[in-house]
């Protein structure tokens, strides 16, 4: 006797029950069942990273109002929406980024350039000059006049105030501290051997006390205002032109140096920087953290915006258009969404911080795909078309031959100091690790 | 200040301390005491996927100590912490596996499945599975016929012009053409929607309704058709020799060869490895891929022409079954080539066909009637007596001579036969893989389902010159450069500097600038290492401490050029030059005069006082 089944399938196991019914779904994992899973996977990677290009339209807006440069830009840090821009023939305006509006326009603030903005509580809003002068500024009852004037004896460069307090700190050839009800600075923070210009200054946004400046005499100082002292100095081989401190991690500060770099320093160890980010062809003008600290944004001399990931100090996201000048402040928003950077050409400009980022809502099944293209792009990056597709970025003529330059530069730079040591005795001269190089003395 | 650097610390610490309190977040944990969890889980159950699986055994989880990067560490053990889970889930996946598959199972010892008939297993076989035995008695014959891949639909072609497609299933004809001329073969392209036929001077694209849609003047006189679905290929052989791949979605032709070996009438594809394997009239079996303008494999199966090809769909491409003309059928594993595994004699004459099944089944056609054998014996080796046929599973015979194509129904347990009188189904338990895969291909898809997938898959195609013989060397690591070859060899440093390594130091790959460097992390290496020091330790000892030594000495001479020392090297040490020889001995001299001062020196040897008979002393000449 034979056994004999033949197979057949049930049709109403695999049709709908009724109309309108999904249609049953029945799955066979075996990979015989699937070819080329690999190849296929592979494809529809290249085809996410190609997208990913195609959806990368970064710009959105350009904030115009300023007749000059735009010098410093400043966000409140409890709003999503309030940003501060001032610019140098002296104009400040305070903008609601959503509406586009102005709440506040004040065409002469200062004498010559606004130099340092940033906000008090209340609505309230400080603002440095060239002018040797300190204003604040009330942006809600829409006056043109300053609530308060703090008279200074040289030119300021910089502002910062401390969060939940009183005091302020302002950047000249010393670094001072005031508080907002007295006239007069409450103390004088300098080294005693220090003959320098300050070029900016930031509160510690943890230790609120600690402050931390950069100089023109290529230093970077950190003082408590309780000790009213400066307790350490770092000299480097070039000076630097903005600093921030780290939101999430109160020991690490970012530096953006004039020597095309930015650093981040521990300051527990103040010997070496703990990361460099190398990308810019031109001098860094200025840096801001996202408020996560996970990322940053940097605007520099070469007319580009960047959007670092800490910890990985090379190929940034890059930003740029053909009207866009020399940057000279840049500016992550509190929702961390948007990057904003002003320009020597007088726009503030509003750019995505993830440039294919889709604006407005995104439906759960629209959500489901970004994040899987994501992980596939993630998942295939070693792939070498996939990756070039996903790190490549269009640069400007003058950049790509700039870095260009610079790479052959620094190339050939590092070949002849191997040649060197091929030729010399052994052991004579060593090979110095980047991060060594870029500290000269740390004084305490 | 000190409080901010406390502050920094502070991070550091406290992450420790809440490891010493909550060592493990487990379930386990959180079950005895979260009130929140407790009174939530009574309600709610994750998805296996996310469980926390506890019976991963303890090596599946590679631990990466040997990385010093913390960060990095984390991120590959939980990647393979990834891997692991989903290879574990994998295991569950059977209960997705619904249905059986057919068979055939004899209960006593002296009954053999290929007594059973057609009749039988009819009778044997359920109502829907009974209506898969079919006669289409048709004229202008000798028939072949063509599944779609989810074996709902049938394109059968006449030697006279008689097309048609059609769903067997419901007996819905799409189309029926009298195309009144010669037509040796018809293909379904992705899917039902259009067909290709190989008529008497070119490849002819239709559309559903059989609608002419394309001439493709580029195929001259095709005998042979298959279609790539996943890279939407149309390739095509015929008279002149030519093999042509055509892109049926981007209509350009993407590459031509030629074979060089005249007219070619058996052609199949491999379904893993999308290669094409043509059967030529001199025996020889080729491999193709669109990017080799030469066969990737030749092999000479057959002593007389190749008549029929078929690769193996179940096994992921491994097995090759070959028919000539001259009535052996030969089964081949395509990882190696030397030699068959398995060859035997049909009885009867005419070209055999051989076409497997989708779980393994072989199926031959010899004269007057069709052959299934099943898997494990017809692939194994068989030394004793080569040519006697493997063990039957089922028989048929056909009185409708020539017989000139099989196939078999994907997802169905029916073989399909093309014969002059038109064709037959049969029955063949077991053949058909019972569970299909929605996502690949469902036979019971609808209009709409039809559409999504036809855009996915498009989506989804792989360029043709991706197409090669190991389909699992993409997304693998890339071949070592060759960049490392002054240095892989050994690890030492004063081999940099040595006229061997042309590459300077920092043209080198990173991982080789580590190396050299000493940095590198070598405890990866270290198993294969060990292993291979085993092996040496017995011979090569004595040539492992020249080796050390050698080295040492070249550290020694480094900055200093001695010119004799120089000119040695320079020599061949296997040429004798009676210069170089001079020199050898004279620097032995030189190095012995050397050992006896500084042995003198501290005193281990006396100094031998000169003696009046030293005059006499031979001196060897410089």
């Amino acid at each position: 006797m034979v056994k004999i089944s033949v197979l057949q399938h049930d049709p109403s196991s695999h049709l709908p029950t009724r109309p309108g019914d999904p249609t049953p779904i029945s799955r066979n994992l075996n990979p015989n069942m699937h070819p080329f899973a690999r190849a296929r996977e592979r494809t529809r990677a290249l085809n996410a990273a190609k997208l990913d290009r195609i959806f990368a339209k970064p710009f959105v807006d350009a904030l115009e109002g300023h007749v000059d440069a735009v010098e410093v830009l400043a966000k409140q840090p409890d709003s999503i929406s309030t940003v501060a821009s001032g610019s140098w023939d002296g104009g400040l305006i305070v903008h609601n980024l959503p509406q586009r509006s102005r709440m506040l326009h004040v065409p002469e603030a200062h004498k010559g350039k606004v130099s340092g903005i940033c906000f008090s509580e209340n609505s309230k809003l400080l603002s440095c000059g060239v002018d040797r002068n300190v204003k604040l500024w009330n942006f809600d009852s829409n006056g043109d006049e300053p609530v308060n004037v703090f008279p200074g004896k040289a030119a300021f460069n910089s502002i910062d105030h401390q969060r939940s307090s009183q005091l302020f700190a302002t950047a000249s050839n010393l670094v001072q501290v005031w508080d907002e009800t007295k006239s007069a600075p409450i103390s004088n923070l300098t080294l005693p051997t220090s003959t320098e210009t300050v070029t900016s200054v930031r509160f510690n946004l943890s230790e609120t006390s600690i402050l931390a400046s950069v100089g023109s005499d290529r230093s970077f100082c950190l003082y408590d205002i309780r000790t009213g002292k400066a307790e350490r100095r770092v000299i480097m081989q070039m000076r630097s032109n903005a600093l921030a401190w780290s939101p999430t991690m109160p020991t690490s500060v970012l530096l953006a140096s004039e020597d095309h770099n930015l650093y981040t320093f521990d300051i527990r160890h103040l010997n070496a920087p703990s990361n460099i980010y190398k990308a810019h062809v031109a001098a860094v003008m200025s840096c801001d953290w996202s408020p996560t600290g996970t990322e940053f944004v940097s605007g520099g001399w070469d007319r580009t915006v960047r959007i670092w990931k800490t910890g990985q100090g090379h190929t940034p996201e890059v930003y740029h258009t053909k009207r866009m000048q020399r940057v000279t402040s840049t500016l992550f928003t509190t929702d961390a969404r948007f990057v904003l950077s002003g320009s020597d050409d007088g726009n503030v400009r509003i750019w995505k911080a993830k440039a294919s980022e889709k604006l407005g809502i995104v439906t759960a099944r629209e959500r489901a795909a970004i994040e899987y293209r994501g992980s596939l792009v993630d998942r295939w990056k070693m792939d070498k078309e996939v990756g070039k597709i996903a790190r490549q970025r269009h640069l400007p003529k003058p950049v790509y031959s700039a870095a260009k330059l610079k790479t052959t530069m620094l190339d050939a730079r590092r070949v002849k100091e191997e040649r060197r040591r091929k030729h010399t005795r052994a052991g004579e001269s060593k090979p110095t690790a980047e991060r060594k190089k870029v500290v000269i003395t740390e004084q305490s | 200040m000190e409080s901010l650097i406390a502050k920094g610390n502070a991070i550091q610490r406290l992450s420790n301390e809440k490891q010493k309190k909550f060592p493990k977040a487990g379930p386990s944990k959180t079950s005895q005491n979260d009130h929140t969890f407790n009174s939530v889980v009574k309600h709610t159950s994750l998805p296996r996927s996310f469980q926390n699986i506890k019976s991963l055994p303890d090596g599946a989880v590679p631990k990466h100590k040997h990385i010093a990067n913390k960060k990095l560490r984390t991120e590959l053990v939980r990647n393979s912490e990834h891997i692991a889970t989903s290879k574990a889930l994998l295991e569950d996946a059977d209960m997705l596996l619904v249905e059986d598959s057919g068979k055939m199972e004899v209960e006593g010892e002296m009954e053999r499945t290929w007594r059973v008939g057609q009749n039988e297993i009819q009778g044997g076989a359920g109502q829907e599975a009974a209506r898969g035995r079919k006669e289409w008695k048709l004229e202008g014959g000798p028939y072949r016929s063509r599944y779609t891949r989810n074996g709902r639909h049938l394109a059968i072609v006449g030697k006279m012009g008689h097309a048609a497609t059609f769903d067997w299933q419901t007996g819905t004809l799409h189309t029926e053409l009298q195309l009144q001329e010669t037509c040796r073969d018809i293909t379904f392209l992705h899917d039902q929607s259009h067909f290709a036929v190989a008529q008497k001077k070119y490849v002819f694209i239709y559309d559903r309704d059989g609608v002419e849609l394309h001439c493709l003047k580029a195929h001259i006189e095709p005998t042979r058709l298959e279609f790539l679905p996943y890279h939407w290929l149309l390739a095509s052989v015929g008279n002149p020799g030519y093999l042509k791949y055509q892109d049926t979605s981007t209509g350009q032709l993407v590459a031509s060869h030629r074979t060089k070996l005249g007219s070619c009438t058996s052609m199949t594809q491999n379904l893993h490895n999308a290669v094409i394997h043509l059967g030529h009239t001199n025996g020889l079996v080729t491999l193709w891929t669109p990017n080799l303008a030469h066969p990737a494999v030749q092999l000479l199966a057959h002593l007389g022409p190749v008549s029929s090809l078929s690769v193996d769909p179940s096994d992921g491409g491994r097995y090759m079954a070959t028919a000539g003309k001259d009535g052996t059928i030969k089964v081949w594993d395509c990882r190696n080539w030397k030699g068959c595994l398995r060859e035997w004699v049909v009885r009867g004459t005419g070209e055999p066909e051989v076409e497997w099944s989708q779980r393994g089944y072989l199926g031959v056609t010899s004269g007057g009637a069709v052959n299934v054998y099943s898997k494990p014996t017809i692939t194994q080796p068989h030394h004793a007596s080569s040519i006697h046929q493997p063990p039957l599973y089922l028989t048929h015979p056909i009185p409708h001579r020539p017989l000139t194509s099989l196939r078999f129904c994907p997802f169905q347990d029916i073989l399909t036969i093309g014969h002059n009188a038109g064709l037959s189904s049969i029955l063949v338990p077991g053949t058909g893989e019972p569970n299909f895969d929605s996502m690949e291909a469902d036979p019971f898809e609808g209009k709409k389902a039809r559409r999504e997938r036809e855009v996915r898959s498009l989506l989804d195609k792989i360029q043709p010159d991706m197409i090669t013989l190991d389909p699992e060397s993409i997304g693998n690591l890339a071949p070592q450069s060759k960049l490392t070859t002054a240095t892989s060899s050994e690890l030492n440093p004063a081999a940099l500097g040595s006229a061997k390594s042309d590459v300077t130091y920092a043209r080198l790959p990173r991982y080789e600038r580590l190396k050299v460097s000493g940095k590198a992390d070598l405890t990866e290496e270290v198993e294969s290492d060990e292993g291979e020091d085993d092996n040496e330790e017995g011979g090569d000892n004595g040539e492992k401490k020249q080796k050390d030594k050698e080295a040492r000495e070249k550290r020694k001479m480094r900055g200093k050029g001695k010119s004799l020392k120089r000119y040695l090297r320079k020599q061949r040490k296997n040429v004798i030059d009676p210069a170089a020889v001079a020199i050898r001995n004279k620097l032995e001299k030189q190095k012995e005069e050397r050992r006896i001062a500084k042995m003198q020196e501290i005193g281990r040897m006396e100094k031998t006082k000169p003696s009046a008979l030293d005059r006499f002393k031979r001196t060897e000449k410089d």
